[in-house]
């Protein structure tokens, strides 16, 4: 082969791969607006100062309303909302705090650019949800979640208390989805609610695009942090008291 | 220069038995990967935070092996090197069927196989490096299927466009795998110069493994294989091994260098097993000291020297593989900066994967599979040549390792003479 046979072939092969890919992905369905019922924007505040350290409250009524599975190993447990306990690093004295975690519900969300599927995907509302009956259980948003809130089904699931909420088979990934079934009808979530039942009043869910609200009012009137703000995958999930 | 290719006859026992042995396993790689999908991926050895395990590890091992036989492949089709055509079939046919191997390594891996066959086509993401990489590999097994067509039927001028389309859509391949983990963000896998490494370690394990797939063939079908040809191998071989090294080596050195990814890659360079697989592993078996072996004189034009290097490759880059995949799972990212979990209901800290017996027998299967499609296309397809021969004493391999070269060459010969390969003398 000489060069001009090989700049030829290589040129067309340049020009050619970009051109599939380029039709691929025109043809392939909008990755918009996939529900997202009005303009509002959900979002929470988690204030700690508020969050009695041995509570678990929310924890059990997310459990509860969304048939969490809980195997009994920590291996494959599935916690939509967990609660650590941090400390200083490298500091052993240094005081104890307890912190719950969950979906951050990112405005720019590494699960759903990665899923090969579009089974995880960000509705308009701005909730990061996932299609169960479109999940392949490939796990890559396990891998791609920088805040280990996506999980994975690696064992049937027995529980089923909630009979008004499905239950997922195994082989499929699942994480928090700020109850939007709830948010639909106009509850406030599992979660939330639970916070509210035992009168800690540590967790707010809330219009973020609505400047009366009351998470509006909490985020413009205390110091809030976000988890690994630097990712620049603008988070959700705000924290008073971090 | 006209080459005959002849398939083997495949009537001994040693053949049948070869093929019933792999058909075993490919059942047990089955029955394995159908009592995980009916019972759950819990009897692997993935958990919540380990998500990734053997068969992503095997798959993107075998897609970077399809890359080094392409390589070798290509030495005919587009750098024109005549004497290594007898070569370009068989390699081709085994670049196939490696990236077959990784697109079952893959789809095995899935928790819901069975919608494996419509979602990912009905709803394509063109931003995931899961949905781009399937195309890729499907579009190379089809390519390659072209690229040995063209071969079968000697199309002259088809076979070099083929192999330039071939080896330019392998590096797109290798990048895009690579990018599987370099486009994520997580600690110990968002570095750019994973695609590059990743295509630097494919073709030094494609050629090693090349070589032994050679050597040990025309050993066992009895054909002769000249040995100046596997000299220049291993010699390319041991340029490979040299370039995964630097680029191996710089990726640690950057990451280590830089404070905020000091801690994370200690404890991949430093403790634990991770670091005997790096340093021993990857390093000094993998990489030193084939690349030693290779390029000494003596050693480097040995054949046994060569194979035995081979196989330290191979190895080496096995690790490599597990490498990539495992200790940026193992290694808890940073959830909270400057905060450490002290308890948690989650395993937040570094957790250890253990590899269950039922991956391995996937992996088996998988292997086993198409080594099975392997040995009867050396039955019914013409892949094998009859001899291969070099054109004659290799100018540049002898300026690189002088005399050793000659030496080599007369006692093959010798041999070759007495076991009739060659009747009449070359020189």
């Amino acid at each position: 082969m000489d060069r001009r046979d090989f700049l030829k072939t290589g040129g067309l092969f340049l020009v050619g791969a970009p051109t599939v890919y380029g039709l691929l992905a025109v043809a392939a369905p909008a990755t918009g607006d996939r529900t997202g019922i009005g303009i509002h924007r959900w979002g929470m505040v988690i204030d700690l100062r508020r969050c009695p350290e041995d509570c678990t409250a929310c924890l059990d009524a997310c459990r509860h309303e969304n048939n969490v599975a809980l195997h009994g190993d920590p291996r494959w447990d599935i916690h939509w909302i967990r609660k650590v306990k941090i400390r200083a690093k490298h500091d052993e004295h240094a005081p104890e705090r307890a912190v719950p975690l969950l979906c951050n519900h990112c405005d720019h969300p590494p699960c759903a650019q990665v899923c090969p599927v579009q089974a995880t995907y960000k509705r308009a509302d701005g909730i990061v949800i996932v299609d169960h009956h479109r999940c392949i259980g490939c796990r890559y948003c396990l891998i791609a979640c920088p805040y280990n809130a996506r999980y994975f089904n690696y064992k049937e699931n027995e529980d089923w208390p909630n009979k008004k909420y499905p239950k997922r088979s195994h082989g499929v990934a699942e994480s928090c989805h700020f109850c939007a079934h709830r948010l639909d009808v106009g509850d406030p979530p599992a979660c939330m609610e639970a916070c509210r039942g035992v009168r800690a009043g540590a967790l707010t869910v809330g219009d973020l695009n609505d400047p009366d609200s009351e998470i509006s009012r909490l985020i413009a009137g205390n110091s809030v942090k976000r988890l690994r703000d630097d990712l620049g995958t603008e988070p959700k999930v705000y924290y008073i008291g971090l | 220069m006209e080459h005959d290719y002849r398939p083997i006859e495949g009537n001994s026992r040693g053949y049948y038995l070869l093929l019933a042995t792999l058909l075993f396993f490919v059942a047990a790689g089955f029955f394995a990967t159908f009592w995980m999908v009916t019972h759950g991926l819990h009897l692997s050895g993935m958990t919540n935070r380990i998500p990734w395990g053997l068969q992503i590890v095997m798959a993107i091992f075998y897609i970077g092996l399809s890359a080094g036989s392409l390589v070798v492949s290509g030495l005919y089709g587009i750098f024109g090197k005549l004497e290594y055509k007898p070569f370009a079939r068989i390699a081709a046919f085994l670049a196939m069927l490696f990236l077959i191997a990784g697109l079952l390594s893959i789809i095995t891996d899935q928790g819901r196989i069975d919608r494996m066959f419509v979602q990912p086509f009905t709803h394509f993401n063109a931003q995931s490096m899961f949905s781009i990489n399937p195309a890729l590999y499907i579009g190379h097994i089809m390519i390659c299927i072209f690229y040995l067509w063209a071969l079968f039927k000697e199309k002259g001028r088809m076979t070099k466009v083929a192999s330039v389309v071939v080896v330019l859509w392998a590096l797109c391949v290798h990048t895009g795998t690579g990018a599987i983990f370099a486009f994520t963000p997580r600690e110990l896998y968002n570095t750019a110069l994973l695609p590059p490494s990743f295509v630097a370690a494919a073709l030094s394990s494609g050629a090693a493994l090349m070589i032994l797939v050679l050597t040990s063939l025309f050993k066992v079908t009895r054909r002769y294989l000249d040995v100046t040809l596997v000299l220049w191998l291993g010699r390319l071989l041991a340029v490979f091994i040299i370039v995964a090294l630097y680029v191996i080596l710089i990726e640690n050195a950057h990451r280590f260098y830089l404070i905020e990814s000091r801690e994370a890659t200690t404890y991949y360079l430093f403790k634990g097993y991770h670091a005997a697989l790096f340093w021993g592993g990857l390093i000094v078996v993998g990489s030193v000291i084939p690349a030693l072996l290779l390029f000494n004189r003596r050693t480097g034009t040995s054949l046994k020297w060569i194979i035995f290097a081979s196989v330290l490759v191979v190895l080496g880059v096995i690790c490599e593989r597990y490498l990539i995949v495992l200790p940026g799972l193992e290694y808890p990212p940073e959830l909270i900066p400057g905060m450490e979990i002290v308890a948690s209901a989650l395993d937040e800290g570094t957790v250890r994967y253990a590899i269950s017996g039922l991956e391995v027998l996937q992996a088996l299967g998988v292997l086993s599979l198409i080594g099975f499609i392997f040995v009867l296309g050396l039955k019914y397809l013409p892949v094998l040549p009859t001899e291969a021969r070099a054109l004659g004493p290799s100018q540049m391999l002898k300026s690189m390792m002088g005399g050793a070269v000659d030496r080599a060459v007369a006692r093959h010969h010798a041999r070759a003479v007495e076991r009739g390969h060659i009747i009449e003398t070359l020189d």
